[in-house]
C-alpha cells in the first residue's frame, strides 16, 4: 500500500431541535483521492421544510462542485431552484463548504453561516476572506495552505445560539466556540466534534432551540492499528503470517485466545493472562510483549461492535476509563487509530463447534464486517485482510 | 500447585467468572494462598468440555461453576497427600 502523508479526518454530528423529528441541517461528504468536499447547509425554519430546504442546498452544490462547476454558477442554481416557503416568501439555506485537494489546499466557501474556526497549534486563526456576489448572495471565499494538525470546525447557527436566553444572554457565541475548540486538545475529529455538541446540548439544558450541527476536519498523520483475530487455516502458514503481522507499522492487537497463543509460541515470548475481572461480562484481557493489546476473540469483537452501534446512534462523547478488553479496544480504535487493518484466518475455531455456543457469535468475519461498517461510519480508513 | 483455568470464548460463556470466583473464595477460607496458584489461560483447547481448568501444566479437568467447590477439595487433599 501506498505510504500516506497525511489522513483527513472528518467528523459529523447533529442534535435536532427539540421535538423535532428530522434536522434542518444537512451535511453532505465526498471523500476522494485527490479531493474532499464538505457541505453543510442549514434550511429556513425547522423540521419536514428545513430538512428538504438544507438536504437540495447541499446535495446540489456538493454534486455541482464536484463534476466541475464553476461556483457562481453552483451558487445561481441554488438561488434559482429552492423551493419558496409559502409564509416567509422566500426559499432559504445558508450553507458552508469546505473543499480540500491533495496537497492540502482549502477552499472554504460561506453564506451566512457562522464563519468556520480555524485552529493552528491551539491558536483561532482570522484568515482574510474575499467577498463574491451572486445575486444579492453575499459568499465569503478564504483560501488557504492547510498543515498538519490543523482543526477547521464548521457549524450551523443552533451552536453559537446555544442556551441563550437559557443559561446564557446571549447564547455561547462565535468567540467563545472558538475558544473552547482551540483548548482542546484531542487528536480524534469524531471526539472534537462530540464533545462541541454535548456541550451545546448542556447549554440547551437537553432541549435544544434549534438544529445545531457540527463537522469537524483534521489533518492528522495517518495512525494504524492491526489486528490480528484469527489464525490461517493451514498451521503451516502461522509462522509467516505472525512474522508479517509483527513487521507491520502501527499499534497491535491480538482479538483471540488461539491466536495470541499462536503469536506468543512463534514469538517464544510469555503470555499471561488476567485472573481478575473489571467487568464479569468481558473476558480478562492477556500481556505478550510487543502486542499493545491481547483480548479474547468472539465476545470481546461482538461486545465492541454493540458499543460501536450505540455510540453511532447518538452524538454524546464517548468515555472510556475503563481497563477491560472491550474499553481498551474501544478507546484505540475511536480515540486513536486512522485507519484499521483486520487480520483474518480461516481457520474453524473448536470452540465455535460446540452445539452450546451461540449461533451469531460462530461466524466472526461477519461480526468484522459490521465492525467495518461502523467504524466507516466515524470516518476510519478500514481494510480487511484474509491471512489465507 | 498452580491451577490455570480458561477463560476463552467458550470457557467465559460456559462461566469461567464464576468458576474462578468460587475457587478464589475457596483459597481463601482454607488458607491455601502459599500452596495453590490460582492463574487464567486462553484457549486450552478442549472448548466443548467447557469451563476446562489446567493443574500443573497436564491435566485438564472440566469443571462448573457448581462443581468447583469439590473440585478445589479434590486438589486441596491432593495436596495433603
Amino acid at each position: 500500500m501506498d505510504k500516506v502523508p497525511h489522513y483527513i479526518d472528518l467528523s459529523t454530528h447533529s442534535l435536532n431541535k427539540y421535538g423535532e423529528e428530522l434536522c434542518g441541517d444537512k451535511v453532505e461528504i465526498i471523500k476522494g483521492n485527490k479531493r474532499t468536499i464538505v457541505a453543510l447547509a442549514d434550511g429556513l425554519g425547522s423540521g419536514v421544510k428545513a430538512n428538504i430546504l438544507a438536504t437540495l442546498t447541499s446535495k446540489m452544490m456538493i454534486t455541482m462542485l464536484e463534476q466541475g462547476a464553476d461556483l457562481k454558477e453552483t451558487i445561481d442554481t441554488i438561488t434559482n431552484t429552492l423551493p419558496i416557503c409559502q409564509v416567509r416568501k422566500i426559499g432559504y439555506s445558508t450553507f458552508s463548504i469546505l473543499d480540500i485537494d491533495d496537497e492540502l489546499n482549502l477552499r472554504i466557501i460561506e453564506y451566512d453561516n457562522p464563519p468556520a474556526f480555524i485552529v493552528r497549534r491551539g491558536n483561532l486563526l482570522n484568515v482574510p476572506k474575499t467577498q463574491l456576489t451572486s445575486f444579492d448572495k453575499k459568499v465569503w471565499i478564504t483560501e488557504f495552505k492547510l498543515e498538519l494538525g490543523d482543526t477547521i470546525t464548521l457549524c450551523s447557527d443552533g451552536v453559537i445560539h446555544a442556551g441563550v436566553g437559557v443559561m446564557l444572554n446571549h447564547g455561547w457565541e462565535w468567540q467563545h466556540v472558538g475558544d473552547f475548540i482551540a483548548e482542546q486538545e484531542i487528536a480524534s475529529a469524531d471526539k472534537l466534534t462530540r464533545r462541541l455538541l454535548e456541550t451545546c446540548n448542556k447549554l440547551y439544558d437537553g432541549k435544544p432551540g434549534d438544529d445545531a450541527t457540527v463537522v469537524t476536519l483534521r489533518v492528522r498523520d495517518p495512525q494504524i492499528t492491526q489486528i490480528l483475530t484469527g489464525p490461517p487455516d493451514l498451521k503451516e502458514k502461522d509462522s509467516i503470517t505472525v512474522r508479517n503481522f509483527m513487521h507491520q507499522s502501527g499499534a497491535k492487537v491480538v482479538c483471540g485466545g488461539t491466536a495470541a497463543n499462536i503469536i506468543a509460541r512463534e514469538l517464544g515470548r510469555e503470555i499471561e493472562t488476567e485472573i481478575e475481572y473489571i467487568d464479569p461480562f468481558v473476558p480478562p484481557t492477556a500481556h505478550i510483549k510487543g502486542i499493545d493489546l491481547v483480548t479474547e476473540g468472539v465476545l470481546t469483537l461482538k461486545m465492541t461492535l454493540n458499543k460501536l452501534i450505540s455510540i453511532n446512534n447518538c452524538c454524546d462523547e464517548p468515555v472510556f476509563h475503563k481497563k477491560d478488553g472491550v474499553s481498551r479496544l474501544l478507546k484505540l480504535l475511536i480515540e486513536d487509530s486512522t485507519h484499521v487493518h483486520f487480520w483474518v484466518g480461516r481457520a474453524i475455531n473448536p470452540a465455535h463447534q460446540n452445539p452450546d455456543f451461540p449461533r451469531d457469535l460462530s461466524i466472526k468475519i461477519n461480526i468484522i464486517r459490521e465492525i467495518e461498517k461502523e467504524l466507516k461510519k466515524m470516518g476510519k480508513f478500514v481494510h480487511i485482510f484474509y491471512t489465507d | 500447585m498452580e491451577i490455570k483455568i480458561c477463560i476463552g470464548s467458550a470457557c467465559h460463556l460456559k462461566g469461567s467468572y464464576d468458576v474462578i470466583k468460587n475457587c478464589q473464595s475457596y483459597i481463601e477460607t482454607n488458607q491455601l494462598e502459599s500452596e495453590i496458584e490460582l492463574k487464567s489461560a486462553f484457549c486450552l483447547g478442549r472448548c466443548s468440555e467447557a469451563v476446562s481448568v489446567q493443574v500443573d501444566g497436564s491435566e485438564v479437568f472440566s469443571i462448573s461453576p457448581e462443581t468447583a467447590e469439590g473440585f478445589m477439595k479434590m486438589m486441596h487433599t491432593r495436596i495433603k497427600l
